[in-house]
């Protein structure tokens, strides 16, 4: 009824054409503190799905430009909030997509970006001083992408994420945090990115997370914790990360992710019978891809974005994902 | 969006809900809008201050009004107001987002402004006594980090709250006190890896500080973690935490003590991946750390791969990890 053992590209690709088209739907309003990130989901979704110009580039574009904030040097998720680091990588990832870059000006949102480091080495969300291995990950990611990784100071941020590390071998989100499948990927994307995997024990680290699946092919984030969609691109790209993809069923959570599409209006939720949204739909496409699921494009696991365009800036790590099937 | 249901509705239904829907937007979106031309006008009214209070509690997501509000705080209240005022005021903030939190348990904004206003206590209520706001004020923040706790023991949000109190209390009650908070979760329920991760570190820093003496409670934690095996042997909380505390107390007797223990648990449970899982685990580390006290190593050997074979069998999403384990001690072995 509700599920189906295909992906349904036609039917998700028009769920998020029809995302900005929903402005009657207090949702929408509710979540414009994460519209940029939306964009950069959808487009990201989009690309994977091999159905890149169903968003108009020009549009886009506008939209992104229309949140800079000129005082601060960077970007808001939406004109009239203020700037922050997650809307600022997602607009960067937005305009590399786009090949746009050059509507940035890059020394000023290098200088933002980097103002955010502590004196620990982890960064702070904006300047109220919030501070997670996230915001962290955030700014490797987008000064790698805008070619400044040189101006980093890479000894201090590492020695943050050292700290993280739990003795089940993941990281969480501040030092003495419990370990938790998205901040395990944001401090593996970061450490590999800064090319210091070696500060992960890997064969434990990659027991943890293939111990993420559940019996009905599902990935949870942390023990004794339900399986959720969201889990399956970032417990899947540290496992690609490390090269152990083949540590986890892949048909039992292929099936898994297909079953929690909506099959009438289309979007993928969290888990079968709910409510589907961007980001749940992002992150089943992009753990799909890794899956080697056929017709899909590749996605880069360590930037969540199409991994030939990663390759084509000379940034591909030595990530593995399985191979892509033929049908 | 995490956990809400796709619902079918009626036709009679849907145009109900998108009336009351549509109400409630009009009434977000001016509000919304009211709040964000104040701020650009650098409003910093009284006024306006409770307009951001209104609209926080339609959306608590809004960090953007948080921010306005905190300049608020910063630019015009604080100025204004004694110490004791501003402590209040802060206070009354810390009422607000436990009201919040308690219908948005997992909002980082909520969680965010709450240890900015703790940041911004001020010293008092006297020359003798600069701490005191901040003694009363931390005291409540452990209360109520123990509600949150006691509503979802598994909230990380909570969790790390928790730690930042007890990590920056002017007063802190003793390790040891942490400690006994951590049993009473984990006794509450040994599922709760949270609580679990939480003992890890308490034990680690009392050991370091000499608290504790390591090799004695090392000896107690085990005791307390086989009541947990045996209670629950699919629980892979539990051995997860058993895999720490063998890092940290790897000796020969010690490894020996608990392959015993847990292959006695195993012949009661033939099935328990967990008690094969660790078995491998523990007869690996003998094999590589202990070679020399080792009788029969063969015979280690070919329980491994007996184990990882039926291990293959029952838990087949996995069984490439339990190869690539077999095929490392092959090689291994061979090579010596």
């Amino acid at each position: 009824m509700t599920s189906s053992s295909q992906l349904l590209i036609p039917l998700h690709v028009r769920y998020i054409q029809s995302l900005g088209e929903n402005k009657d739907d207090l949702t929408y309003h509710l979540t414009a503190h994460l519209r940029m990130n939306a964009v950069y989901w959808g487009l990201t979704a989009l690309c994977i799905m091999d159905h890149k110009d169903a968003l108009s580039k020009d549009e886009t574009i506008e939209y992104v430009m229309s949140c800079w904030v000129d005082e601060a040097g960077a970007f808001g998720p939406h004109p009239d909030h203020d700037p922050h680091l997650l809307p600022t990588l997602s607009a960067i990832q937005i305009l590399v997509i786009h090949d746009a870059l050059d509507r940035i000006d890059v020394p000023r949102v290098t200088k933002f970006i980097l103002s955010l480091q502590q004196p620990s080495g982890v960064f702070a969300g904006d300047q109220f001083g919030e501070i997670d291995t996230r915001f962290l990950y955030s700014a490797v990611n987008a000064l790698s992408l805008l070619d400044q990784l040189h101006q980093l100071d890479v000894e201090k941020t590492v020695s943050y994420i050292k700290q993280c590390k739990n003795f089940d071998g993941g990281f969480g989100a501040v030092i003495g945090a419990e370990s938790h499948a998205a901040q395990v990927w944001v401090c593996t994307a970061a450490l590999a990115i800064l090319d210091r995997l070696d500060v992960i024990d890997q064969d434990t680290l990659a027991w943890w997370l293939a111990e993420r699946q559940l019996p009905n092919g599902g990935l949870n984030g942390r023990p004794q914790k339900l399986e959720d969609v969201c889990y399956s691109f970032w417990v899947l790209s540290s496992l690609s990360v490390l090269r152990k993809v083949s540590w986890i069923d892949a048909d039992k959570l292929t099936s898994f992710i297909l079953s929690a599409q909506d099959t009438e209006n289309g979007g993928i939720a969290d888990r079968p019978g709910d409510l589907p949204d961007v980001f749940h739909t992002i992150f089943g496409v992009a753990g799909l891809s890794l899956l080697g699921y056929p017709g899909l494009v590749d996605i880069d696991p360590v930037y969540c974005m199409p991994a030939n365009l990663i390759e084509s800036k000379g940034l591909r790590k030595g990530w593995e994902a399985l191979p892509r099937k033929a049908s | 969006m995490h956990g809400v249901k796709r619902v079918q509705y009626s036709q009679a239904a849907l145009e109900a809900k998108k009336q009351r829907d549509h109400d409630k937007l009009k009434a977000y979106l001016a509000l919304s809008d009211d709040v964000i031309a104040r701020k650009k006008s650098h409003d910093m009214s009284n006024e306006a201050f409770e307009l951001t209070t209104r609209l926080l509690r339609m959306n608590p997501e809004f960090y953007t009004v948080w921010n306005y509000r905190r300049d608020m705080f910063i630019e015009s209240l604080f100025p204004q107001r004694s110490p004791s005022e501003v402590n209040e005021l802060l206070s009354d903030d810390l009422s607000l987002t436990f009201e919040l939190l308690k219908q948005h348990p997992k909002v980082y904004g909520i969680w965010n402004h709450r240890r900015w206003c703790l940041e911004h206590i001020p010293d008092g209520p006297s020359p003798d006594d600069v701490n005191g706001y901040r003694n009363s004020t931390w005291n409540k923040e452990l209360f109520v980090v123990e509600k949150m706790l006691d509503a979802d023991a598994r909230n990380f949000h909570a969790w790390n709250y928790r730690r930042y109190i007890l990590a920056t209390m002017p007063f802190p009650p003793p390790p040891k006190s942490e400690l006994a908070y951590t049993t009473r979760k984990i006794e509450a329920n040994f599922s709760n890896f949270s609580a679990w991760h939480q003992r890890s570190k308490v034990l680690t820093t009392l050991w370091e500080t000499g608290e504790l003496d390591r090799v004695k409670s090392i000896e107690e934690e085990f005791e307390l973690v086989r009541n947990a095996m045996y209670t629950d042997p699919d629980d892979q909380s539990v051995w997860i935490y058993h895999a720490w505390l063998i890092g940290n107390g790897n000796y020969a007797a010690r490894l020996q003590f608990e392959i015993t223990s847990i292959q006695e648990l195993l012949d009661e449970q033939p099935d328990s991946k967990w008690c094969m899982e660790s078995l491998v685990r523990y007869k690996r580390l003998l094999i590589e750390k202990h070679a020399e006290n080792l009788g029969d190593k063969k015979a280690l050997v070919d329980s491994c791969l007996e184990l990882l074979a039926k291990l293959r069998d029952i838990d087949p999403p996995r069984r490439r990890r339990y190869d690539e384990i077999a095929e490392g001690i092959r090689s291994g072995n061979e090579m010596q």
